[in-house]
């Protein structure tokens, strides 16, 4: 399914980002983010998103997978 | 440069400098093992008989009561499987469902080797009810453990009460008071309990030691067979530089305890106005709580989003639930008061220390207004 950043437009955003989407917004969010738009939205860095996907990951969660 | 708070001292606490600067001899100079008879060992064996001595008076016992352990999980482990263990005939142990699972993984233990044990019940407020109690102990009861304060919400119970019920019915009384010793006035004579669990790392001391304190006359078994250490009872050479830490680190704080609670509910009140001013909906779990620990519901939200969302705004804290690989997992504590699954969810535990700010409060508050509204 074709996903687009509701900010940017960014198309086809990726199972990590969606994943981090539903992690940090909560699992029914609607609307998704691109890393970008989500680091500036949440007042992070993209690299702090990027460690917080990779430990997410090492933890086995199943957004990410 | 983004802000650092770190508020969840709950789950360990900053080392006090002065309590580090008391460490340093013992691990750079006067390293004696305190068990050797020669002259090099009496730094070390006068350090730790002072140490046992502050700390007594810390908690109102005798220091010949206080022994070293690695924390607040093998006092736990100890005051458990020693007093059950030593055989007196009984064999059934009370405890709470809200207990740390150093006690309540140690209790199942217990209960794999023929004990019985009774998980008593609290109310939403996280309390356990005297008659409860009163209605579980008879007299086949050896051991009831109760923990002196929760770590998740706070709660703070009435031991004095139920350590006489203990008594009464002729059974030994534990608490395990990891989250309260160094945060909240403690006499172990008046509360009359028989065993008590500390942990140094809670209290701005350093991590990988502890005490249990044993009233005299107590009957318990040792826990770690080996060598002579702490009259028999409790192996291995003693971290003597930790103990020394532990114990400046315990007076420091029961030297300013007042202002350190005063200071604490002053956060807590920062917090909490300024989320009420903000017309944020929550709920505060827990009843009379420690200084400082602040467990909040938010229906519709996810405890676990809260914490990373703070995280990446450079802010600590804790959650209630947390997800695993399957599916979102609410914390024992949580269910026990029966918290409607909903707050469950969204809960966040904010525990506060001595070294917090009303700043830090503030910035706090905001953060959360910013990521609930």
């Amino acid at each position: 399914m074709k996903i687009d950043c509701v900010i940017c437009g960014k198309e086809y955003l990726d199972k990590d980002t969606l994943g981090i989407n539903k992690k940090l917004l909560g699992e029914s969010v609607e609307n998704f983010y691109c890393q970008a738009c989500l680091a500036e939205y949440l007042g992070c860095t993209v690299q702090e998103l990027i460690d917080k996907i990779e430990e997410f990951k090492e933890e086995g969660c199943t957004l990410f997978i | 440069m983004k802000n650092f708070i770190y508020a969840d001292n709950a789950a360990t606490t900053q080392l006090d400098a002065g309590a580090f600067e008391a460490m340093k001899p013992y691990l750079l100079n006067d390293y004696a093992n305190a068990s050797q008879p020669y002259a090099f060992a009496r730094v070390s064996k006068k350090a730790l008989q002072e140490s046992r001595e502050i700390i007594a008076e810390c908690i109102g016992a005798e220091p010949e009561e206080i022994y070293f352990t690695s924390g607040g999980t093998e006092s736990d482990n100890w005051a458990i499987k020693g007093s059950t263990f030593s055989n007196n005939g009984r064999r059934k142990i009370i405890t709470s469902t809200i207990e740390h699972h150093a006690v309540l993984r140690t209790c199942e233990d217990v209960e794999k080797l023929g004990f019985s044990v009774r998980y008593l019940p609290v109310d939403s407020l996280g309390y356990i009810q005297e008659d409860v109690l009163s209605e579980a102990i008879g007299n086949n009861t050896r051991l009831v453990s109760i923990m002196f304060c929760n770590n998740e919400i706070g709660t703070i119970q009435d031991i004095a009460s139920l350590a006489e019920i203990a008594h009464k019915n002729g059974a030994i009384f534990h608490t395990d008071a990891v989250q309260a010793v160094g945060h909240f006035p403690i006499d172990v004579k008046a509360v009359g309990t028989d065993m008590l669990s500390a942990s140094a790392h809670k209290f701005n001391g350093p991590k990988g030691i502890g005490f249990l304190y044993i009233k005299n006359g107590t009957d318990i078994i040792s826990y770690m067979s080996g060598g002579s250490q702490e009259r028999n009872l409790r192996a291995g050479t003693e971290n003597v530089a930790s103990i020394v830490g532990m114990a400046h680190a315990l007076k420091t704080n029961i030297q300013t305890l007042s202002a350190n609670m005063e200071h604490l509910r002053c956060l807590e009140e920062t917090l909490l106005d300024l989320l009420n001013e903000n017309h944020i909906k929550f709920v505060r779990n827990g009843g009379s709580v420690i200084p400082g620990n602040i467990s909040l519901s938010f229906a519709g939200y996810e405890g676990e989003a809260i914490l990373h969302r703070l995280d990446l705004l450079g802010i600590c804290v804790s959650t209630g639930s947390a997800c695993d690989s399957k599916a979102t997992q609410i914390s024992h504590v949580l269910k026990a008061i029966q918290l409607d699954e909903k707050l469950a969810r969204g809960t966040i535990r904010i525990s506060f220390g001595k070294n917090n700010t009303i700043q830090e409060a503030r910035c706090m508050a905001e953060a959360l207004c910013r990521i609930l509204k």
